[in-house]
């Protein structure tokens, strides 16, 4: 890190990061225009830019990878029956997010019954290391990633947002259904709890 | 506790904690306006922000590495591709004006596995050059129906090639056996081979040696000639 220009150094990283009305989001849109008259090709090419991305974020929400392979194709399904409605308000990514949670939610609301709430697994004891002590045994950046996984599903989801498909406040409260003041109070819990277990894992850290 | 939140319980955060939430969109690149501001004079005036940012960083790594832990299938685009099929791709092509036979074969390749596209792809490139040398004065207006046509009334065979044939096996073999596609694949990705001979016997030889080939997963027998 330059800390000899802690403000140009980050905020050119910050501007050069920003997604917003990208190229690959423009194009994106006529896709989609694509699609909606029936050019299978076009679906092809979004299929092939946001399938793993949309795989991902509904077996992180689900937890199912069977689950995430029948819903991502869903989601591709329902952009080939709803391109004509898409007015293209919203990146064409934070659109297929949204459907993608809609039906990650109708089908853990179906299967309710065979599932166990994120918080309610944790509860259970099993014998094993806590996850403080097994964080002792590995490295900093493992610890982080099993403390990310192991986020009630409320936190877990906007801290997946916002650092894995790069989305803004506003978009995430658009994918969630949310006021963008929640997205932030949860994205400070999230991260809060995140510091917390650093903590009792034995890491240094400033905050909280 | 609640960690739902809403605008009051927002309101009520530190200015630490309102920045300490806005650093992972600073690090994404989404935050703008005053917000954007804000964080940066927080940057450069408070002598523990340097720490937080780099906590947001370390995050950043470890929710990427946790999410592309996650492998969705290779295959998911040709199951996806049997999908739409299933729902609209008929209704599609019947109610469209009749598509070259190239369109059809390419269309159809969306519905076989990735690795074996390639084979077809293959495939259909020898069956155009086939056809266009066959028909060498026929010029930039060749029509593939002709050909098809006359494809359509040799005997044949239904072959499915397995999911890993070799591009240049299948091209090698048909070409040294005088076989073209006829047409495929089909939503089960069957092709229909067009066996070029006018004997029972010379039509048994061959269809026995594509059922032989290392690349034929299924061979069944189609319109076979009558000899005499």
């Amino acid at each position: 890190m330059n800390l000899l220009d802690p403000i140009g150094d980050r905020a050119d990283r910050s501007r050069a990061a920003r997604p917003v009305m990208t190229n690959a989001s423009s194009t994106d849109r006529e896709l989609v225009g694509r699609v909606a008259s029936g050019d299978r090709a076009a679906l092809r090419l979004l299929f092939m830019r946001h399938h793993a991305r949309v795989y991902r974020f509904v077996a992180r929400q689900t937890g199912s990878d069977m689950v995430a392979d029948d819903i991502a194709n869903e989601v591709f399904l329902e952009l080939w029956r709803q391109a004509p409605a898409f007015e293209g308000r919203s990146e064409v990514s934070t659109w297929l997010l949204g459907i993608a949670r809609f039906k990650a939610l109708s089908s853990l609301r179906k299967r309710k019954e065979d599932w166990i709430d994120d918080e309610a697994a944790a509860a259970v004891p099993d014998g094993a290391d806590t996850p403080e002590v097994t964080a002792m045994k590995e490295d900093k950046g493992a610890a982080l990633r099993r403390f990310v996984d192991a986020l009630p599903r409320e936190h877990r989801v906007v801290v997946d947002l916002a650092y894995y498909h790069g989305k803004s406040v506003t978009e995430i409260g658009e994918v969630l259904e949310i006021p963008v003041a929640t997205v932030k109070t949860r994205m400070f819990y999230a991260r809060k709890k995140l510091g917390e277990a650093l903590k009792a894992a034995g890491y240094d850290r400033g905050w909280p | 506790m609640s960690y739902d939140g809403d605008m009051s319980e927002a309101g009520k955060m530190s200015r630490r904690d309102e920045m300490e939430a806005l650093l992972p969109f600073y690090l994404n690149g989404t935050l703008d306006g005053a917000e954007l501001a804000d964080l940066e004079a927080w940057l450069a005036t408070d002598p523990t922000a340097a720490a937080a940012l780099e906590e947001a960083e370390a995050e950043f790594s470890g929710t990427i590495a946790s999410n592309e832990a996650v492998r969705p299938p290779a295959d998911a685009f040709a199951r996806f591709a049997k999908q739409l099929d299933a729902e609209t791709g008929r209704e599609r092509k019947a109610s469209s004006s009749a598509p070259s036979v190239v369109t059809r074969l390419w269309n159809g390749f969306r519905a076989v596995p990735a690795s074996f596209a390639w084979a077809a792809a293959a495939a259909l490139l020898a069956f155009v050059v086939v056809q266009q040398v066959a028909a060498p004065n026929s010029g930039p207006g060749f029509e593939v129906a002709g050909a098809e046509n006359d494809l359509a009334k040799l005997p044949f065979a239904l072959v499915k090639f397995k999911p890993d044939a070799r591009m240049a096996d299948v091209v090698t073999f048909m070409g040294n056996n005088g076989l073209k596609i006829a047409s495929g694949p089909t939503v089960d990705g069957i092709f229909r081979i067009a066996i070029a001979t006018t004997t029972g016997a010379e039509y048994d030889r061959l269809f026995a040696l594509i059922a032989a080939q290392p690349f034929t997963e299924t061979a069944l027998g189609g319109r076979k000639p009558v000899d005499g």
